[in-house]
């Protein structure tokens, strides 16, 4: 699997690229790649999320809406194709190709920005996405999760007492009948809350207590944002460079020193991390690349063909190969997507070499790890010798 | 393993004690069972052995405890969840995650354990709980049963000494239930674990048990709470599953526990008497009241009922059986309008309903879903019978109400709030809320979950009343033992379609599935419950 974090920086490439051209090529090609993309995804999803409509129909409802919104609103440009008659408030006036073609490449811009999140939505679960919170904020992560799994648990509750009102002779006529459903779902869902917190605490999930030191370095934290923030102004607002970055370098230090410091304070393992591997560094640098011909500057760069502007006689758009290889890197994560076959062949493989490793070692004699009750060969539940009962437990 | 010595508990804000006094002790690979009525303290004292009670209910305690050498009271929780496993009664209410690995591992990744430990103690429990293949499941697509192995499999992720199960079954189908029991012998055999297991359907697990704790009815009777082996303390029980009961009866020694026991006294006993094949007594049955002629229902364009044609009159209680998935919940929401049949005619009390919506239907015919605990939201449960009333516009006679809550064994709880009520008094409340229309049918999904067998036997006598006095009656459910005692005429449905129909003792007292415990002692002989058995061998 393509890490998420990855993906997210795909994402945030394909959303710069697609905000910042107009170049009608430039953003076929960005689409294309998203395209593309998405069919190899398509494919290979277990658990496929629903999508509440295809990129396709998104397009072809989008595009011609901002093509007439934005030819009925703006009347700038030479190709004028008709007029409307000048009493019409904002209507009024000349209809241009050009406003019409600046519309309609605003919709294709929404459609890829549409078709890249559809994207995101097949190739990274929700769940993968949380995993993705700093540890120093396990508890919002636990209660993200959380969330996560009421959602469908409090979809079915809400069918069940539609159905069960309705049953009671229950007709919605206005905004107050709402009430017996809500009140019920509130109190189901308390009720749920209730005993998941039972459950948690059955299963030793308890909320470790905040020490001095802990409740320093989210101190720590909130001065390196305020110090961030001041840089900020300083830069933008009074042009002071010179004190503003060095300021904003250290508030952004601040943050970051205090959330690895905190992280380490949280006590915790995982049981499947997600690993970051060289494709995953490939497909940050190739979508990097992509942004980066956009977004910068660079000497001796010829960004002009990025710049398309149909405004006020339509031409036709400038070319550059370079950008367009740059924005090649888009494609990338189609290329590194393992086909489904192959994928579990090699998942199974993996596998198996770790069974065969394990075995080994235990042949060996080692331990794997430095635990006192051992792997799996050893007894499940070791007799009371094992765990020496404490005295003071047994009430005389 | 676990030992209570003198152990009293109140909760906080109560004015009685919810145990009183409780003293037993527990050896180790114990299958203990834990019997009483609901509201006898059973989940209380499931929750003393972890520290639940008192860590996180609060109250007061009095009294010393001992569970696999830590004492409870002293210990935090999370120290005790090392040493037991806790089940709850819904499967739902304990995920935190949506996998399954995912879920088995919850506990271990926030103990900080090392990965590698992590491993191998999760693919233990998958194996234990023959979870293996499921691993890459997500929870919502799981059945019943399958997601209440996958709460034991995460409640061993630690390997704990003990495990205690508060009613694991009582949401699940039969097939699922013996799943998940059937897994609990295994842990207790193979692996010497202590088992803690409350349960209202002995006639499925006693074979099982080793040892009792029985609760008293109410915390402040005279006597207390007995534990012994199985056989010591059956014969002083009040609650007991057929094949017990009549076993008590006839003086059966020793006391039989499985029905291949029990096989052994009740050949014996028959083999003098010719088998008298039961006259059905002709039904005298009134107009219909409910009917399906070649109905079709399809979900996604899969047939879920095909070609089903059905009647109830009035004055008759059909009982419809089935496995899980065989259509039974979609035949009762085609009845009231939830679901639309693709094609055929649906008619309640002589009026076809095409085009009339639910609430209409309902008004003609009372639907208790499986969820009862739905239907309730009012703050009282006389305020739950007069919200019907008006939503239906109909006028609201005190008289009518109350005679309907002393029907209901509700007029002490009128004006109490709905949920705080126990589970069989909910039920009735529900059961009020739709039924102060006076409808002529009354539709039933699974009413038998979750009650003991003193609100079981106080529902069916609430049916047969019913049906007395003209109502045509439906019941959708997995108890055959009930079934037995209640029905006048049972319907076997099996995808989609009704295989079977007739009166009890013919349909359910030959199908090895169906066959209530007594068929069973006795079978070719038509008895179904205890009193017909009784009768039958000229005991009364």
């Amino acid at each position: 699997m393509i890490h998420p974090l990855a993906w997210l920086i795909w994402l945030a490439a394909e959303l710069a690229v697609l905000s910042a051209t107009r170049n009608p090529l430039y953003l076929a090609s960005a689409i294309a790649c998203t395209a593309i993309v998405l069919l190899r995804l398509r494919g290979r999803v277990v658990d496929a999320p629903t999508v509440p409509l295809s990129p396709l129909r998104f397009g072809l409802v989008v595009l011609p809406l901002a093509a007439l919104f934005n030819a009925l609103t703006v009347h700038m440009g030479r190709t004028v194709l008709l007029r409307l008659p000048t009493p019409l408030p904002l209507l009024g006036g000349p209809i241009t190709l050009e406003a019409l073609t600046f519309g309609a490449l605003n919709g294709l811009a929404l459609t890829g920005i549409y078709a890249a999140f559809i994207v995101l939505n097949y190739a990274v679960a929700v769940r993968a996405l949380v995993g993705l919170i700093p540890r120093a904020f396990f508890p919002v992560a636990v209660v993200t999760s959380i969330a996560l799994t009421f959602v469908p648990v409090t979809l079915r509750h809400w069918r069940q007492i539609r159905n069960a009102q309705a049953i009671r002779g229950h007709r919605i006529r206005g905004l107050h009948d709402w009430l017996p459903l809500f009140l019920p779902l509130l109190i189901g869902g308390l009720e749920h809350a209730f005993q998941l917190a039972e459950a948690m605490t059955a299963r030793g999930f308890a909320g470790a207590a905040e020490t001095v030191p802990m409740r320093r370095a989210r101190t720590v934290i909130a001065a390196g944002l305020l110090t961030l923030l001041a840089g900020w102004v300083l830069w933008l607002a009074w042009q002071q460079r010179a004190i503003g970055i060095p300021l904003m370098a250290l508030g952004g230090g601040m943050v970051v020193a205090s959330l690895w410091w905190l992280g380490r304070q949280v006590p915790r393992t995982t049981y499947r991390p997600t690993h970051w591997y060289p494709r995953d560094t490939v497909i940050a640098l190739a979508s990097g690349t992509a942004a980066a011909a956009f977004l910068v500057a660079w000497p001796g760069w010829d960004r002009s063909s990025i710049f398309f502007y149909p405004y006020p006689a339509l031409a036709s758009p400038g070319f550059s190969g370079w950008i367009a290889l740059a924005l090649g890197g888009l494609l990338v994560p189609a290329l590194l997507i393992p086909p489904t076959r192959y994928l579990s062949l090699f998942q199974s493989a993996w596998a198996n070499r770790a069974i065969l490793k394990r075995d080994a070692s235990v042949q060996e004699g080692q331990a794997v790890t430095g635990s006192p009750s051992g792997i799996a060969t050893v007894a499940m539940y070791p007799s009371e010798a094992a765990y020496p009962s404490t005295p003071t437990g047994e009430p005389r | 393993m676990i030992i209570f010595r003198d152990v009293s508990y109140t909760y906080p804000g109560a004015a009685r004690p919810a145990l009183r006094h409780v003293d037993f002790h527990l050896p180790e690979a114990s299958f203990a069972l834990v019997v009483g009525r609901s509201g006898a303290g059973k989940s209380t004292l499931l929750r003393c052995v972890n520290g639940l009670v008192p860590h996180f209910s609060g109250g007061t305690f009095a009294g010393r405890l001992a569970v696999a050498g830590l004492d409870p009271l002293y210990a935090t929780p999370r120290a005790m969840s090392r040493r037991v496993g806790f089940v709850f009664q819904n499967p739902e209410a304990q995920f935190v995650l949506d996998r399954v690995e995912d879920e088995i591992a919850f506990a271990l990744e926030n103990a900080a354990m090392p990965r590698q430990e992590m491993r191998v103690r999760v693919e233990e429990v998958l194996d234990l709980l023959d979870l293996a293949a499921l691993r890459e499941r997500k929870l919502e697509t799981l059945s019943g049963g399958e997601r209440q192995r996958v709460a034991i499999a995460a409640a061993l992720a630690f390997r704990p000494r003990v495990l205690v199960l508060d009613e694991p079954t009582s949401q699940l189908d039969p097939q699922s239930a013996e799943d998940v029991l059937n897994a609990l012998v295994r842990l207790n055999h193979d692996l010497g674990l202590t088992i803690l297991l409350a349960e209202h359907r002995l006639e499925r697990v006693l074979q099982y048990a080793d040892r009792v704790i029985a609760l008293p009815d109410s915390p402040d009777g005279e006597n207390g709470v007995l534990c012994g082996t199985t056989r010591e303390v059956l014969p002083q029980l009040k609650l007991l599953p057929p094949l017990v009961a009549l076993a008590k009866q006839l003086n059966w020694q020793p006391l039989p526990l499985t029905t291949k026991e029990g096989l052994h006294f009740s050949r014996a006993l028959t083999e003098h008497i010719l088998p008298v094949l039961p006259v059905a007594a002709s039904p005298r049955y009134g107009a219909v009241g409910l009917a399906l002629q070649r109905v079709w229902v399809c979900y996604d364009r899969q047939p879920v009922l095909r070609d089903v044609s059905l009647e109830v009159r009035r004055g008759e209680i059909l009982v419809l059986m089935g496995r899980n998935g065989s259509g039974k919940t979609t035949l009762l929401k085609t009845l009231v309008g939830l679901v639309r049949p693709e094609s055929g005619r649906v008619w309640v009390d002589g009026r076809e309903v095409t085009g009339e919506d639910v609430a209409t239907i309902c008004r003609r015919a009372g639907y208790l879903p499986q969820e009862a605990d739905t239907l309730l939201f009012a703050d009282t449960v006389r305020q739950e019978l007069e919200i019907t009333l008006r939503n239906h516009g109909l006028p609201e006679h005190d008289e009518a109400i109350e005679s309907l809550l002393a029907q209901l064994g509700l007029t002490a709880h009128a004006g109490r709030y709905p949920r705080d009520l126990s589970v069989g008094e909910r039920q009735r409340a529900a059961l009020g809320a739709i039924t102060v229309t006076q409808p002529v049918a009354l539709l039933l999904d699974e009413p038998t979950r979750g009650l003991d067998y003193t609100a079981k036997e106080a529902l069916s006598a609430l049916l047969r009343h019913w049906r007395d006095a003209g109502m045509a009656i439906l019941v959708v459910t997995h108890d055959v033992e009930f079934a037995a005692r209640t029905a006048d005429r049972v319907v076997l449905i099996s995808q989609g379609e009704l295989i079977a129909e007739g009166v009890p003792a013919k349909v359910m007292g030959a199908s090895p599935l169906f066959a209530p415990q007594i068929a069973r002692l006795f079978p070719g002989r038509g008895w179904l419950t205890v009193e017909e058995a009784l009768r039958g061998l000229g005991v009364v």
